[in-house]
């Protein structure tokens, strides 16, 4: 604005009283902010509600959080007006030292000399001592000289008791070479005894315990078997790790074929048991899945086969019928359970029809298939009579398709040990009895009704549809 | 040094140097610092003093130690400002042999060199750590103690293993040192800040064979290397085109000694820039699918070079003498109860280390002969100033620990019980 109003040569009105306020303010003194009128708070309202709707200079409240507290800005070095304290290059003696020698550190002016704060880690191991005298009455050994003995404590003392460390800085030119336990055992041994001799308790292997000496006792055959352990650990070759690992994870692998076959017997003998009530084939099929349950295949051992396979051969011709444990069981319902309609109101008698939603979807296709193959509408009008036996239909076909499943499963197992069967004893062949061999398909179908029958909806007899 | 509530913490600061001569370089600073103030090449150019130096050689006489007076006297040429520079007759001469001191008269010139020049203070204020090899022999020991106390009057003087210190810029008191240094490679276990010197392995592949084997890959490759000095100028040119640069005028005499000292240093630049280790052994195809790395010689040819930087390096992890058979050996040399903390604590350190892919390639290694039973874990500092100058930040640190100051061999102490007690005092 200013440089128009000098463009066109217009005098700038207030322009040339320049005060000293004005230059220091600048323009800013001349905005003045219109104060409205506080509001008052009414009586009843919540001080941050107020706050919302009415604050200082009655903006709006801002959209996105502002921080304006000083919580995050740098504070400012504070700047005392007290005097710096000097340091100083001062001279120390260490009493950790023997020699009284001077150092010199930095310290600050105002502290008073005390001792040498460092001094206080200067810890040592207390390794016994002993005269000559001592040690010719107690300490001989044959085998080791006293000269020795004196190397080995002197060791000791010098890196406090770290064997590995003694042993590396053994002097092997003057002594034989001797292995840690070695050198462990004599220590030990001549503390136990000076421990017993002595009075004074020195020693950082001997405690007091209820006033009466503790030696620690150094079992050095029982670490040197250790230590042979270890290192035999330690230098297995890679052949050998391998070995191990393949010999585990084979392991594994057996455990978990194991497993596998439990569980798949255990739900063939439920499904099984459901559908049985004493009908001859089914007995049949029952006694090869109990024995399939006693054939192990895979890669157990081959005598633990042959074992099971003689016992399998065994209860074939001895045992007609199976001894039923499973029969005790109470007959599940293994169909289709139709929830029964509830809850008030109306409701179209269709939806008694459908499928609960626990029928897998495979399921579900498998029975529309098998309607389409009996030629029946995969949805009939609902009458009272059709949706009953529909869902009776249905929950039989159901059942149908396990035992067919179950059937085929069977047949593969006792295919799959006739094939090992034949592999084993070669130039034999198993001759699977025909009551249990299952070729026929025509054969198939035929007791699949009956075990409908069997089954039993509860009303399939006596009711006509 | 102690808070407000009566706890110790931090070090104490007694003015000590460390001193970290290696077979590449010297490292020298105070303790306490995080670098050295100066890493000195370990060689040092010996010439006749008379000699006057060209107008173009522009020499810096500030910086010459040794003021020549006498026509016979000789004048030692010690730092790169001063080394580099071509002389007439100036032959370079190392004093180090296998890890140790070897030419005291040499190394007492680069000590003064020190003392005046890095460090500008006089000897005898500043306590002294110097670093040694595991296996430096008892009279070389002596003989530095010997020096440092009656030719420098240091107040204090002490030894320390470079493996422990190592170990110690690392953080750990018990760990397996691998020094991948200039002259050898060598794996030391350290226990409790203890190296145990007779389970020590060590093998001749160092820095110094890296650059030989570069030599040689680049005469098989039929690439000339010309040494820096020897270029005046030189134009750009494209990629494996024929170098045109002009040379430069040289003086006469110089020697066959130190004209070597420089082709190293330019093949050791070659390495460095180039050469690389495969994760796995060399395998032709997968090294060139990696994408080449440039380099210009100094003449200006210049290439992209491509698997032979990762054949380069497989001499690194030779079979029986590469750092990762050295580890095992030492590792397997160890009481079986000391094993499994050091297979815990791998710990690489020195200039070859530094080399891209050498840790990751020692780890692979390692990872397949370490026996299952352990738990094995390698480690290094990422920064590659941290991984060459390990000792010395070690010793940095060890000589500023408070509870150490106890430690040094004073001058009294030298005075009454001479250096025999060197062999108690440093182990």
């Amino acid at each position: 604005m200013a440089d128009i109003l000098d463009i066109l040569d217009i005098e700038q009105p207030g322009a040339s009283e320049i005060t000293r306020d004005s230059i220091i303010h600048g323009d800013k003194a001349k905005k003045k902010y219109v104060t409205a009128k506080t509001v008052r708070r009414p009586e009843g309202m919540h001080r941050e509600v107020f706050a919302l709707l009415y604050n200082d200079n009655k903006d709006l409240p801002p959209l996105l959080p502002t921080d304006t507290g000083k919580a995050y800005k740098q504070t400012k070095a504070k700047l005392g007006m007290r005097k710096v304290r000097k340091w100083v290059w001062a001279p120390f003696t260490n009493p950790a030292r023997k020699d009284n020698a001077v150092f010199h550190h930095w310290k600050r002016a105002s502290d008073e000399a005390k001792e040498y704060p460092f001094a206080q880690f200067n810890k040592q191991v207390s390794i016994p001592s002993y005269s000559e005298s001592e040690y010719n009455q107690f300490l001989k050994s044959e085998d080791w000289s006293q000269a020795e003995t004196d190397h080995l404590m002197d060791l000791c003392q010098r890196f406090d008791l770290r064997f590995i460390v003694i042993h590396d800085r053994w002097d092997r030119a003057a002594f034989r070479d001797r292995s840690v336990e070695d050198l462990k055992e004599r220590y030990y041994n001549i503390c136990a005894i000076l421990s017993k001799v002595k009075t004074n308790p020195w020693s950082n292997s001997v405690t007091m315990v209820n006033g009466e000496k503790r030696v620690y006792h150094y079992d050095a055959e029982h670490e040197r078997k250790r230590k042979e352990q270890l290192k035999r650990l330690f230098d297995r070759t890679q052949e050998q790790i391998d070995e191990e690992q393949m010999l585990l994870a084979e392991l594994k692998k057996i455990e978990a074929r194991k497993r596998e076959r439990e569980r798949k017997t255990q739900d063939l003998q439920k499904l099984i048991s459901r559908a049985d009530s004493g009908n001859g084939i089914v007995n049949n099929q029952t006694s090869i899945v109990n024995e399939g349950a006693n054939t192990p295949t895979g890669s157990t051992s081959t005598i633990a086969r042959r074992h099971d396979r003689k016992l399998h051969k065994k209860k074939l011709t001895a045992q007609q019928r199976p001894v039923r444990t499973v029969e005790a069981v109470t007959v599940e319902w293994s169909g289709i359970k139709f929830p029964e309609a509830r809850g008030a109101g109306v409701w179209l008698r269709s939806q008694r029809m459908k499928l609960p939603p626990g029928v897998g979807q495979r399921k579900t296709k498998a029975i529309e298939q098998e309607l389409r193959l009996l030629n029946i509408d995969i949805a009939p009008t609902p009458t009272e009579a059709i949706c009953k036996h529909f869902n009776e239909l249905r929950s039989d076909l159901a059942l149908a398709l396990d035992l067919k499943n179950a059937l085929a499963s069977c047949e593969f197992e006792l295919q799959a040990l006739r094939h090992q069967y034949e592999a084993l004893n070669p130039g034999k062949t198993l001759t699977i009895p025909a009551s249990i061999c299952n070729t026929n398909v025509d054969a198939e179908i035929k007791p699949l009704g009956e075990i409908i029958d069997v089954v039993g909806s509860p009303s399939a007899l006596n009711t006509t549809i | 040094m102690s808070g407000p509530n009566g706890m110790l913490y931090g070090g104490d600061e007694i003015g000590a140097l460390v001193f970290d001569p290696g077979h590449h370089s010297l490292r020298v600073g105070y303790a306490q610092e995080d670098t050295p103030k100066a890493d000195i090449p370990a060689v040092i150019g010996v010439g006749p003093a008379t000699h006057i130096p060209d107008a173009e050689e522009k020499v810096p006489d500030g910086n010459v130690t040794q003021s020549a007076t006498k026509k016979d006297e000789l004048r030692y040429y010690i730092d790169v400002t001063e080394l580099h520079v071509p002389r007439p007759n100036m032959e370079v001469q190392t004093y180090m042999k296998d890890g140790q001191i070897d030419n005291w008269d040499l190394f007492e010139k680069m000590l003064d060199y020190c003392y005046s020049k890095v460090i500008r203070s006089p000897s005898e204020h500043h306590p002294a750590l110097f670093t040694e090899a595991v296996w430096t022999t008892r009279p070389a020991r002596e003989k530095l103690a010997e020096l440092l106390f009656e030719k420098y009057q240091a107040p204090a003087f002490f030894l320390v293993k470079n493996a422990v210190l190592a170990a110690f810029a690392n953080g750990k008191s018990t760990a397996l040192v691998v020094d991948a240094g200039a002259s050898q490679t060598s794996a030391i276990p350290v226990i409790d800040g203890y190296a145990l010197t007779s389970a020590a392995a060590r093998s001749p592949l160092g820095g110094d064979h890296l650059a030989s084997q570069a030599k040689l890959l680049l005469a098989n490759m039929h690439i000339h290397m010309l040494p820096l000095y020897s270029i005046q100028s030189k134009e750009v040119i494209r990629e494996r085109e024929r170098a045109r640069y002009t040379p430069r005028i040289l003086p006469a005499g110089l020697t066959s000694s130190w004209q070597q000292y420089m082709l190293k240093r330019q093949y050791e630049d070659f390495v460095h820039t180039v050469a690389q280790v495969s994760e796995m052994v060399y395998d032709e195809r997968t090294a060139a699918s990696v994408p080449g790395v440039h380099y210009e010689f100094p003449g200006g040819y210049h290439q992209d070079f491509g698997p032979e930087r990762f054949k380069l390096t497989e001499c690194l992890f030779e079979q029986t003498l590469g750092a990762p058979h050295l580890v095992c050996a030492a590792a397997s040399a160890c009481d079986a109860d000391a094993r499994s903390a050091l297979w815990g604590a791998v710990v690489a350190c020195g200039g070859v280390a530094c080399t891209a892919g050498w840790m990751e390639r020692l780890g692979k290694e390692l990872a397949a002969r370490a026996p299952s039973a352990h738990r094995l874990k390698t480690s290094a500092p990422p920064a590659h100033s941290e991984r060459r100058f390990a000792a010395w930040i070690g010793g940095s640190i060890l000589a500023s620990i408070g509870s150490f100051q106890q430690m040094w061999i004073s001058s009294q102490e030298y005075d009454e019980g001479g250096k025999g007690q060197l062999e108690r005092k440093c182990p």
